[in-house]
């Protein structure tokens, strides 16, 4: 057996001596020839919010990935919990894919589940996030519900860096809808806009970073008129306290 | 079995050598106490920096690396020209080195000088897995010194490095704490007038790049030796005495610029290659390289080694003294450079052609041209739009970015030149002294390594990225999706970098050497890694002796983690040599 | 006293003189330091070497009083320079080497003669004649008489910009018998 494998090394070293083919080296096998596997979890508001209703809110909005550059599974959550009614006002899941198509921008296709205090729906979910110029951090998605309705959202933020660790945000969120669900609340055209300006001071690198904030919540249009029918309000000042995190 | 009995015939073909040392090292786990912070890490020989291995030139060394760890590690041999399954480069060299297990590395020394070694694995190597290494040479050294030290520098940071490149995926920016903020911009207000502020945020906003982005990963403590600025590493020395400074550094990412106030630094040594004596007062060190010099301190007073990152963000500091406990004074931080548009002027997928930069400042740039649907940088990312992008790059004219007025912009750097950096970059070292900074430009080999002749051929590689997703790349192509470059024994082949990104890159070939064209022909010198700033390009030479396959890469750990990395297979070689080999590990693998 | 007033003559013939106002040539205030020989009063002849970047041999040993020929030869591939003085004086040299650098008069393994000679527009010249020092091109030959008057702390050295910084000097040592010939003087 030994004197098999000893003839075998010997015609292989005499091959060598004369050749080296690229066939014969090693192939990359260390995990360094497969793409950069991560994940990360970031909730951008997690905060509680006090009306001038002296409304009482538990809000928010987070996501979760796992992936490579090229390919991503995300989670994309957001939630307003009212802790008065003990109720959810919002309850949202997305499950979403994301790959790149521009140096700046992403695309991602997936499901969203709405499931708060009433009616549930699903949504089929396509949206482009990324980079704008000038800093804009854009998300922008079209639904399509299982009531076969239309809408679409659109998210932007921007950050001022007073100085490097105090930093002052606002986003901007705007929904519109191209058809009426009214069992939801939901009216055709501007359905609502949420302003937020909230300042935050990074305590622990970027991973936890508490905040104040103001956020205005606005609804337009026929969506206004439900809310009114039911009692409810259509345009609310808030002031909230929370922290961002992100590991 | 079949290993030893070749090891055997081997033995028997190889004449008789003089010298021969063996040497045992350890993989650890270690604590690093940085005076700042304490974290686990990796270490050798139970600590970390690891030991300063002292070869002689012609020993033969047997070093054998037992793996105390639970994971597979690796020993690269930074600088060292030896077999290349001798190099320690996991998945290129050999297997690697599993948990619990020794590896024995021989090889012979071929060479003298100041060189590290360092882990090839995962993120061992900025978790605290390197040491030094001297090899003294043959015959007399062409200097003198009385007493020499190691200075070995690296970034320590508090974070696991697996942890960092998490977080710069996550987000690119989560450790520049240099970032510009509302009070720059009303200074700048204040220094240039409104408009110009404004345009010039604009301009960059545009490109959605930070000129602050000269360090991605801050928040470290440098350390000298294992030691931070307060545990204070110090070198005694006689007052007369010439001391050679053996100055390695060992960072993740980290730059430095090192001075010893008081004291003028000759530089005799660059990547363990004599270099022609040159008298500095100050000197910027890449990552990965060394740099040798010798002082002579005359006075009986402590002297301070400062070494500043060359964002600013943090140093190490040690001391020179006559006596154990003295302390020189210990200079402040430098304000942070920021980059320029000239340090833009690689990215080609902007046009330059169209900022009508000569009369009118910036008011003639129209963005809204510039915009291609959200990827105006797109010479960054020739990979998702080849078709469109290229035709449009060929018409560029990059010769008006020469005659563009960086006077008329803001922060068109400190006005200091080097012909390695573009020209007007913010980026351009200044000594604290207000004398001499060494440039590349001032090294010339001491003794020319090989025959100067024309080169066979030119390889391009772009040094390429992408900020906001921290991916990066060589021609747009990352390491996972490439192929291995490859060279034919016996060429010498001319590389040519371009760096298309706003970060500096220290490139390292492993195996052979890199001869850095710095225009002085015979005399340029030779060197392992090589560092590419911002919108430069840079030549560089190999002769391609050293048959088998080889890494080649950025040394910024997480640059090199994300991409920036290639495999280089040498094909062909002479009739008996290294490549028994590859012959050896293929069979010793079936066995 | 006749002593150091040549040697601040020599010193003034040099470039540096004028540059550099005779201070930093102070070297040569402290007794001085001997003076050119004349080739009659040749007792011994010493071989010294040049490499890159050091010489052979790395000190010598002299007596007050005693005239030497120093034979210099550049086996380096790179310009040096062997002077003759003390340390002070060497320390003063160097800018002017320096000059002599970056002006492209020394050109690593060349000599600029033309740029040598060129008159700097104040009526100096970047002339290396001093009588204490030489400059050789690789493979030169060239030969001093030194006449070692003063027992002083003495080296020889290459002051092109980093040489002697990096070790390329040796050590003048004066052997015991020195007082003799210092008090027949």
């Amino acid at each position: 057996m030994n004197n098999l494998k000893l003839s075998a090394l010997m015609l292989a070293v005499a091959l060598s001596a004369s050749q080296v083919m690229a066939s014969d080296m090693r192939l990359d096998d260390s995990g360094r020839k497969d793409a950069l596997r991560l994940w990360g979890v970031q909730f951008e508001e997690l905060e509680y919010r006090y009306s001038d209703d002296d409304e009482e809110l538990g809000v928010w909005n987070g996501d979760a990935f796992y992936g490579t550059d090229e390919l991503k599974l995300r989670w994309l959550g957001k939630g307003e919990y009212a802790i008065e009614e003990q109720a959810y006002e919002t309850l949202e899941n997305q499950l979403v894919l994301q790959t790149p198509i521009s140096t700046f921008f992403d695309a991602k296709a997936g499901v969203r589940f709405d499931t708060p205090e009433g009616p549930d729906r699903t949504y089929g979910v396509l949206g482009i996030t990324g980079l704008a110029p000038q800093w804009f951090e854009v998300d922008a998605n079209l639904y399509v519900s299982d009531e076969g309705d239309t809408s679409a959202g659109l998210d932007a933020e921007y950050e001022l860096l007073l100085t490097n660790h105090l930093i002052l945000s606002a986003a901007l969120d705007a929904t519109v809808a191209f058809s009426e669900d009214e069992e939801i609340g939901v009216g055709k055209g501007l359905v609502s806009t949420e302003t937020g300006l909230r300042l935050r001071y990074d305590l622990i690198d970027r991973a936890i970073s508490p905040y104040i904030g103001v956020v205005h919540e606005r609804k337009y249009g026929d969506t206004a008129d439900f809310a009114r029918a039911e009692g409810g309000s259509t345009e609310d000042w808030f002031a909230v306290i929370g922290t961002r995190i992100a590991f | 079995m079949t290993r030893s009995l070749m090891a055997g015939v081997l033995g028997l073909l190889m004449p008789a050598l003089a010298l021969a040392g063996e040497y045992n090292i350890s993989v650890d786990r270690v604590i690093i106490d940085t005076g700042d912070f304490v974290k686990e890490g990796i270490g050798y020989n139970g600590s970390s920096p690891g030991p300063v291995l002292r070869f002689k030139e012609g020993e033969e060394v047997t070093i054998n690396v037992t793996n105390n760890l639970d994971e597979t590690t690796s020993i690269h041999w930074h600088g060292l020209i030896l077999p290349f399954d001798q190099d320690g480069v996991p998945g290129i060299s050999f297997a690697g080195i599993p948990a619990g297990e020794t590896f024995t590395y021989t090889f012979p020394v071929v060479q003298s000088g100041t060189y590290w070694f360092h882990s090839h694995s995962g993120f061992q190597e900025p978790n605290g897995a390197y040491g030094s290494i001297v090899i003294e040479p043959k015959g007399r050294e062409p200097f003198r010194y009385d007493r020499e030290y190691v200075v070995q520098l690296t970034d320590k940071h508090p974070h696991d490095a697996g942890r960092i490149m998490r977080n710069l995926k996550m987000m690119p920016d989560y450790y520049n704490r240099k970032q510009q903020t509302v009070g720059d911009f009303f200074s700048d207000v204040s220094e240039h007038g409104f408009m110009t502020a404004l345009s010039d945020r604009m301009a960059w906003g545009d490109m959605r790049m930070m000129k602050a982005d000269v360090e991605d990963v801050q928040g470290f403590t440098g350390l000298i030796n294992g030691k931070g600025p307060d545990q204070n590493w110090t070198g005694l020395f006689e007052p007369g005495e010439r001391i050679r400074l053996r100055f390695i550094n060992s960072s993740a990412m980290a730059y430095f610029d090192v001075r010893i106030p008081g004291l003028q630094m000759t530089v005799v040594q660059a990547d363990g290659n004599n270099v022609q004596p040159v008298n500095v007062d100050e000197f910027r060190i890449g990552v990965a390289e060394t740099y040798d010099v010798i002082v002579r301190p005359r006075t009986d007073e402590a002297f301070t080694i400062f070494a500043e990152s060359m964002g600013r963000s943090g140093y190490a500091r040690a001391t020179l003294a006559p006596r154990e406990g003295m302390e020189g004074p210990v200079p402040e931080l430098r304000d942070a450079p920021l980059l320029t548009m000239a340090d833009m002027g690689g990215m080609h997928g902007m046009d330059h052609g169209s900022m009508g930069m000569g009369e009118d400042g910036m008011s003639g740039m129209d963005h809204g041209d510039m915009d291609m649907g959200g990827d105006s940088m797109s010479g960054m990312d020739h990979g998702v739009m080849p078709e469109q992008e290229e035709p449009a790059m060929a018409g560029m004219d990059h010769s008006n970015m020469a005659g563009m007025d960086h006077g008329s912009m803001m922060m068109s750097g400190n006005g200091a030149e080097d012909p390695f950096y573009a020209k007007g970059s913010g980026l351009v070292p200044t000594a604290a002294s207000g004398g001499k900074f060494l440039s590349y430009a001032d090294l010339k080999a001491q003794k020319p390594l090989y025959e100067d002749r024309e080169p066979t051929r030119e390889i391009e590689l772009r040094l390429t990225g992408n900020m906001e997703r921290y991916s990066w790349s060589i021609n747009g192509i990352k390491y996972e999706d490439a192929d291995a470059i490859k060279l034919q024994y016996g060429e010498r082949v001319r590389f040519k970098f371009v760096n298309e990104t706003m970060m500096t890159h220290p490139m390292h070939l492993h195996g052979m050497w890199s001869i850095l064209d710095t225009g002085a022909g015979k005399w340029n010198p030779v060197k392992h890694t090589i560092s590419v700033q911002p919108g430069t390009t840079v030549y560089m030479e190999t002769e391609v002796d050293a048959p088998g396959q080889w890494a080649f890469h950025c040394h910024l750990s997480y640059h090199a983690a994300s991409g920036m990395f290639r495999k280089v297979i040498v094909e062909g070689g002479p009739e008996q040599g290294n490549t028994a080999g590859v012959e050896q590990e293929r069979v010793g693998g079936d066995v | 006293m006749k002593l150091s007033k040549f040697g601040v003559a020599v010193a003034a013939m040099s470039l540096s003189a004028a540059v550099f106002a005779g201070g930093t040539h102070g070297g040569g205030h402290d007794g001085g330091f001997g003076e050119a020989g004349k080739a009659e009063d040749v007792s011994r002849t010493i071989q010294v070497e040049m490499f890159d970047n050091y010489f052979e041999p790395e000190e010598i040993e002299v007596s007050q009083g005693e005239t030497v020929r120093f034979v210099i030869q550049n086996n380096g591939s790179l310009v040096h320079e062997f002077n003759i003085g003390t340390p002070k004086m060497h320390e003063a040299h160097q800018k002017e080497m320096m000059m002599m650098v970056e002006h492209g008069v020394i050109q690593g393994g060349k000599l600029n003669e033309e740029m040598m000679n060129m008159d700097m527009g104040n009526g100096h010249t970047m002339k290396h004649d001093d009588p204490n020092s030489v400059l050789l091109e690789p493979g030169q030959k060239k030969e001093i008489v030194w006449t070692f008057s003063a027992r002083t702390s003495m080296e020889f050295a290459c002051n092109v910009p980093g040489h002697y910084q990096s070790g390329m000097y040796g050590d003048v040592n004066f052997d015991a018998g020195a007082d003799a010939h210092a008090s027949a003087h």
